[in-house]
């Protein structure tokens, strides 16, 4: 029972780095951003070719930076030229990168799916409460936590997060107000890019790296955002954990149905409150 | 001299008809409805010309394809929604032919008849529930629609209905017919292209009857200011929903096709990749133009084949979504109307020029050409 509950907070983790940089990508740009499934995989087959050549440590801090590169791209290429089209085309933009994206990985490391095994300090279990435990999954879930903590720290405390928070508020009126929105959306995207990045890396050695795990993941974490109220990041945060639990859980009681859950969520809570769940407005 | 005539001439039969002729609603229609009836009978002649049975089952699955980007297509040109999620009317009829015909027994006919109804059906209260929103929230509600049911449909717990990952091979009584067609037949590009062409040419002309119509204006309406359309005193969800439910019928009468001519029916057609397709081949297409989703669904088609070595396929649609969006934004159908509309303007400038009794040398046209063009 415990096992499963920390497996669901696994897994809950893993939603919630990655669908904070989206959030934070979302609440800048206006974008939904297609291709986080896909810089999410990016980073999890950066973290196998590096710890598979270096080590583990290193592919843990390689993956993110990687992608904060592309992350850089795909605002300098895409996002400040396409600022002012409507926002869906740009969304739709992002999904046909995603398919170039994909198939450029599948290109480079094949077809075939890989396992990564965890660095040997993070190997075998532990003991939580009476239960055993892989030590790994409780790393990822530890990373995932200091790495959120961080990221609330960030927006709520700094200058640049206060930039961040009043740029998604509104755009213009930041940018009358003297902040260099387009800056600012750099390091947003760079950000979001390194999170997604980071949350492949994390999930490396627990999920299987294959080609279809960033599609698998993308509309989970899609439909967290949208349930957390789009361009909110607590809100990503609390709907991520929340669904990444209800999800485990569920396949224990009621596993026909366990797979619909993220489904109904963003249903019912659509219905129910339009602008999800930490939303300001509709 | 006959340069100085032909303008003459034109000049001379515009000014007696106040109303332009060629701009009168009731001339179009009359013009439109000869042109898809030369066109739905020229199109039955195509399996005689294209002879090669592999480029003739590409024609077929371009045209049933083009059902599902029409129904994405039409949502986009008259409310400016872009849904993920038609796989779940498209993919839903075949299922619904699949089971009927598998699981219950049902004649071809029937089980076309109940995926097709079931479909329209339930996409009423699909309809009510997702045209609430409008953008980003549309296209999310729409693709979890769709992802849900590609879900159930792999569900272990579903094998006994849908087959799960398997799909269901199509069964039918020995001698069974559909339309005359034998069973058999159908899975034979040429013997089913009468079929899917005969649908496809109905469905574009009653899909124009309904863009011109009263509701269409309605829908235009909507999509450029909703809440004016309310202010000024017309209801706009339940239009809205009946748009829906249109175009998710569209899709599911090419569901039906698909599943009827293929025999076949699989999760893929639920799934992602399946939207994807749809929404490639409407958005090269053009989203503007009524026949741009089917232009695109060819075009995505026949790109298909061609461009399908080493499985990149994926590689060149992703780059071509992405270089139609950046630069071409009505799609290869706005492309045309900007060239067609061009060599127009061009030739009302050559009239026009001629007419004023200057000598139209070769470069003239095209300076006061280029000058009128933002005003034009």
């Amino acid at each position: 029972m415990i096992a499963q509950l920390l497996n669901g907070i696994a897994l809950g983790s893993l939603y919630m780095v990655l669908s904070s940089g989206l959030a934070m990508i979302y609440g800048l740009r206006g974008v939904t951003n297609f291709a986080h499934g896909s810089l999410y995989m990016a980073g999890a087959y950066v973290a196998m070719s590096v710890s598979a050549n270096v080590n583990f440590w290193v592919a843990l801090l390689a993956a993110p930076l990687v992608l904060a590169i592309v992350g850089a791209s795909l605002e300098l290429i895409f996002f400040r030229s396409l600022q002012d089209r409507n926002h869906i085309e740009v969304g739709l933009v992002t999904f046909g990168l995603s398919m170039i994206l994909e198939r450029v990985i599948v290109l480079v490391w094949g077809e075939q799916t890989h396992t990564v095994s965890p660095p040997e300090l993070l190997t075998g279990s532990m003991s939580i409460l009476g239960a055993s435990y892989p030590t790994y999954r409780i790393f990822l879930i530890v990373v995932a936590l200091v790495m959120a903590a961080a990221l609330v720290g960030w927006v709520q405390y700094t200058r640049t997060g206060l930039y961040v928070r009043a740029a998604s508020r509104d755009v213009q009126a930041a940018s009358v107000l003297g902040i260099n929105v387009d800056r600012v959306s750099l390091i947003v995207v760079c950000v979001g890019g390194a999170l997604a990045g980071l949350a492949g890396a994390l999930a490396a050695p627990y999920i299987s790296v294959s080609p279809t795990m960033g599609m698998q993941i993308l509309i989970t974490v899609l439909i967290v955002v949208v349930v957390g109220g789009a361009g909110s990041i607590g809100g990503a945060m609390v709907a991520g954990m929340a669904l990444g639990v209800l999800q485990t859980m569920g396949n224990i009681w009621v596993p026909a149905l366990a797979a619909l859950i993220p489904f109904v969520a963003l249903v019912v809570v659509l219905l129910w409150r339009p602008q999800g769940i930490a939303g300001k407005k509709a | 001299m006959a340069l100085d005539l032909n303008p003459g001439q034109q000049a001379g039969t515009e000014i007696p008809g106040l109303p332009k002729a060629t701009n009168s609603p009731r001339r179009t229609l009359l013009w439109v409805s000869i042109a898809a009836v030369v066109v739905l009978v020229l199109g039955l002649a195509v399996p005689l010309v294209l002879t090669n049975r592999y480029y003739m089952g590409l024609t077929l699955a371009a045209a049933i394809l083009s059902f599902h980007a029409l129904s994405v297509g039409f949502l986009a040109k008259h409310l400016g929604l872009i849904s993920l999620g038609h796989t779940a009317f498209f993919g839903g009829a075949a299922y619904c032919v699949g089971i009927a015909m598998t699981h219950w027994g049902w004649s071809p006919l029937m089980a076309a008849l109940f995926g097709l109804v079931a479909v329209t059906v339930a996409a009423v209260p699909m309809g009510a529930l997702i045209m609430r929103s409008s953008g980003m929230v549309f296209l999310m509600l729409t693709l979890a629609l769709g992802q849900a049911l590609h879900t159930i449909s792999i569900q272990p717990a579903s094998r006994d209905i849908t087959g799960a990952h398997d799909g269901l091979q199509l069964q039918a009584a020995d001698g069974a017919t559909f339309l005359g067609i034998d069973f058999y037949a159908l899975l034979v590009p040429q013997s089913f292209w009468p079929l899917a062409w005969v649908m496809l040419v109905v469905v574009i002309y009653l899909l124009w009857l309904v863009g011109r119509s009263r509701f269409g204006s309605l829908l235009e309406g909507i999509r450029e200011n909703e809440e004016r359309m309310r202010f000024s005193g017309f209801g706009t969800f339940v239009p809205r929903v009946a748009a829906f439910t249109l175009s998710g019928a569209v899709a599911g009468l090419g569901g039906v096709l698909f599943a009827l001519n293929a025999h076949y029916v699989s999760p893929e057609l639920l799934s992602f990749l399946a939207a994807g397709d749809a929404l490639v081949s409407a958005i090269v297409g053009g989203l503007g133009a009524l026949l741009g989703p089917v232009l695109g669904a060819f075009i995505y088609t026949f790109s298909e084949s061609f461009l399908n070595f080493g499985g990149n396929l994926q590689l060149f649609m992703g780059a071509l979504l992405v270089i139609v969006l950046v630069f071409f934004r009505g799609g290869i159908a706005g492309i045309v109307g900007t060239l067609y509309g061009r060599s127009r303007r061009k030739r009302a400038q050559k009239t026009t020029t001629t007419t004023t009794a200057r000598p139209a040398g070769p470069a003239e046209p095209a300076a006061p050409a280029d000058s009128k063009e933002p005003g034009a």
